[in-house]
């Protein structure tokens, strides 16, 4: 596969992590399903970028494959201009403690046998930081959880929200430039959902945070986010502002998936036509355009060439659609 | 309501009335759903909104009189089905005799269409049992009539479908075919719990499009079981909002969003994210969480996260009171009548 041309990528020396060309590949069985497919974008210091998508779209993989877990199949990951696709061992290790994630379930990613200070303090202690303890009082203040009665109590004893609050605390003990959500919120009641949201914008501001969010929800996408990538089937489809996915999606999926919502107020006669049929699998993806099965718009030349990525009709910057009829 | 007004209205569809279950767990009795009453009539559409723990798949279960018997300590109240002009109280049923009305009068579509299919049977044969069950169809008329409800709830190819086994389908297509199964008898009544949860977003709005579709074409009465607002904010024709186990506000749709009364309903609709908000718009979370339904405190369950909440709040569970036409609400101090959204 030929490598195509990224000018969604930007010439600005404030990129804190730049992903170019990610490819990542799982067998199934004798075959090899390409779960991320040429995958490029940016994220300036302190920017959140929100990558949404249904289930299947590579987005979960393309945060894990930032991480290194597993290292990706093809591509680069430069966090502060060091490509750690590169690094091994101890290396990667060192560099990892500055990118920091949490995951969707969490009271599965706590360790129910363990207290709630051991386990903020986990990082802590391998990498024989100074203050430990007044440094794990301190993260749990921040994330809302009281020292005195919450650190010598296990997971189990917190609901979930409150384990989120844990996961979190723990990813902020080390102190990391970057910290990415894998769905942080989608496991967790509507009315607890916002109190989590919140406390993200919080940490972001209190320790300079640059984050990558992934979810399928978009209403819970643009609150958070300052740029938005849309992902389906492996590939990136859009990528811009929050204004200018959200008030000029150009790209026809971008648009379908604006008017599934079920929103609160709008009504049911909406312009655009709703998708038909299921997102393909992605062991045999559609040629060309991956999404020109289910697209209203797509011709002949969607199936033979696959769409590079181009600026958005929109004329807003840095906005980025790959479609042969965008707009 | 007198009497004699009570016999001039349409006899209801379905009616529950005071309906409570406790459940044995763990760590204690669960009081799982506390006096819940409404009415659904044939041809409409009743949205039930709650948080997880709020009781309502609990309550669903109770109306298909599908509790786990032995870990049910407490079932009262009256669930009353109006069948062919006669009332059945569904609650004084045997099992056998409530084997009788699901599927024809009363079917059920779940939250996970993984599931609630069986992995070693094919479509045919899981669409094809009720029918062959209650319709007493034989096998060939039974597939036959399978057939055509795969075409109904919109599967292209239908017949390859019916060989196929469920793993060989999407999600989507799944909850088609569950929804298929539960229409098969024609039933006058489907509850569904959470029907799309589990589906993506634009594959939920395809499926919630059938499930109303089907509703309004075979004049059934539909419980519509989410814990999202914006499913029936334009689905349901009332809406009752529950929370640890009680209904606290119930209200005709339009009304509800309107004019909402009880500090719960608001706070919950204030809580959702919205597509309308610029980015970063700080939400109005609900201090707290759900309490746990094990021993509940005395008083409105909802008074440790409420704003207006006083000391009476914290003494005496209010009941249920009428805010208006068609309006209930379960509250001492309710918040005025507010425009929002609009």
């Amino acid at each position: 596969m030929s490598e195509t041309s990224n000018p969604q990528l930007r010439a600005r020396d404030d990129i804190v992590l730049k992903v170019e060309h990610l490819v990542v590949t799982f067998d199934v069985g004798r075959e090899l399903v390409q779960a991320v497919s040429d995958v490029s974008f940016d994220i300036a210091r302190g920017e959140t970028l929100g990558l949404v998508g249904e289930s299947g779209c590579g987005k979960s993989t393309v945060g894990r494959a930032i991480m290194q877990l597993p290292p990706p199949k093809g591509g680069k990951v430069i966090f502060k201009g060091q490509d750690i696709t590169q690094l091994e061992g101890e290396a990667l290790r060192k560099t990892r403690t500055a990118l920091q994630m949490i995951f969707q379930d969490p009271i599965s990613s706590l360790n129910p046998r363990r207290r709630v200070k051991d386990i903020i303090a986990e990082g802590l202690q391998i990498w024989e930081r100074p203050n430990q303890r007044a440094r794990v009082e301190e993260v749990m203040e921040a994330v809302g959880l009281d020292p005195e009665t919450a650190a010598d109590r296990r997971p189990h004893q917190f609901s979930g929200g409150q384990c989120q609050r844990i996961c979190i605390a723990r990813s902020l003990a080390l102190d990391p430039d970057v910290l990415i959500c894998d769905e942080p919120v989608s496991a967790l009641d509507v009315s607890v959902q916002a109190q989590i949201l919140n406390l993200l914008e919080d940490m972001k501001a209190r320790y300079q945070l640059t984050m990558v969010f992934v979810a399928h929800n978009l209403a819970v996408v643009k609150h958070i986010s300052d740029r938005v990538a849309v992902m389906y089937l492996g590939k990136l489809c859009e990528i811009g502002s929050v204004d200018a996915v959200y008030q000029h999606p150009s790209h026809p999926y971008t648009q379908a998936l604006l008017a599934s919502i079920p929103e609160l107020e709008t009504s049911q006669e909406d312009a655009i036509p709703l998708l038909q049929g299921d997102i393909p699998s992605p062991m045999n993806p559609p040629s060309g355009c991956r999404f020109r099965t289910r697209c209203p718009k797509a011709q002949a030349i969607c199936a033979q060439q696959e769409p590079a990525m181009q600026a958005s009709p929109s004329g807003i910057g840095d906005h980025f659609v790959a479609c042969h009829f965008p707009g | 309501m007198t009497d004699s007004q009570q016999q001039t209205q349409q006899l209801p569809l379905l009616r529950v009335e005071d309906l409570t279950v406790r459940l044995r767990g763990e760590a204690g009795i669960v009081h799982a759903v506390s006096d819940v009453s409404f009415q659904l009539q044939r041809g409409q559409t009743l949205g039930i909104v709650g948080e997880s723990g709020s009781g309502k798949s609990v309550m669903a279960r109770a109306l298909m009189g599908l509790l786990p018997r032995r870990a049910t300590q407490q079932l009262d109240g009256q669930v009353s089905l109006a069948v062919d002009g006669k009332v059945l109280e569904l609650l004084k049923l045997s099992e056998r005799e409530f084997r009788t009305l699901r599927g024809p009068r009363l079917a059920m579509v779940f939250q996970d269409p993984m599931t609630a299919l069986n992995p070693v049977l094919t479509l045919g044969v899981q669409i094809a049992e009720p029918l062959q069950l209650h319709l007493g169809l034989n096998k060939a008329q039974a597939m036959a009539r399978a057939l055509e409800l795969l075409a109904q709830v919109g599967i292209p190819d239908p017949e390859g479908r019916l060989r196929q086994y469920p793993h060989q389908l999407s999600g989507g297509m799944r909850q088609r075919v569950v929804i298929a199964i539960a229409l098969a008898c024609d039933p006058q009544v489907l509850l569904a719990d959470e029907p799309t949860t589990a589906l993506d977003v634009t594959v939920q709005r395809q499926v919630l499009d059938l499930l109303l579709a089907l509703q309004r074409e075979r004049q059934m009465g539909m419980v519509l079981i989410t814990h999202d607002l914006g499913v029936v904010a334009n689905r349901a024709d009332h809406i009752a909002v529950m929370y640890a186990g009680r209904i606290v506000e119930y209200a005709p749709t339009s009304r509800l969003f309107s004019a909402m009364r009880h500090p719960y309903t608001e706070a919950l609709f204030k809580s959702v994210p919205r597509l309308s908000d610029p980015s970063h718009t700080r939400l109005h979370a609900i201090p707290g969480r759900p309490p746990q339904l094990i021993d509940p405190a005395p008083g409105c369950a909802f008074a440790p996260r409420c704003p207006n909440a006083q000391q009476r709040c914290r003494r005496e569970t209010p009941a249920l009171t009428q805010a208006g036409d068609e309006h209930l609400h379960a509250c001492f101090y309710p918040i005025g009548i507010k425009e929002v959204g609009a």
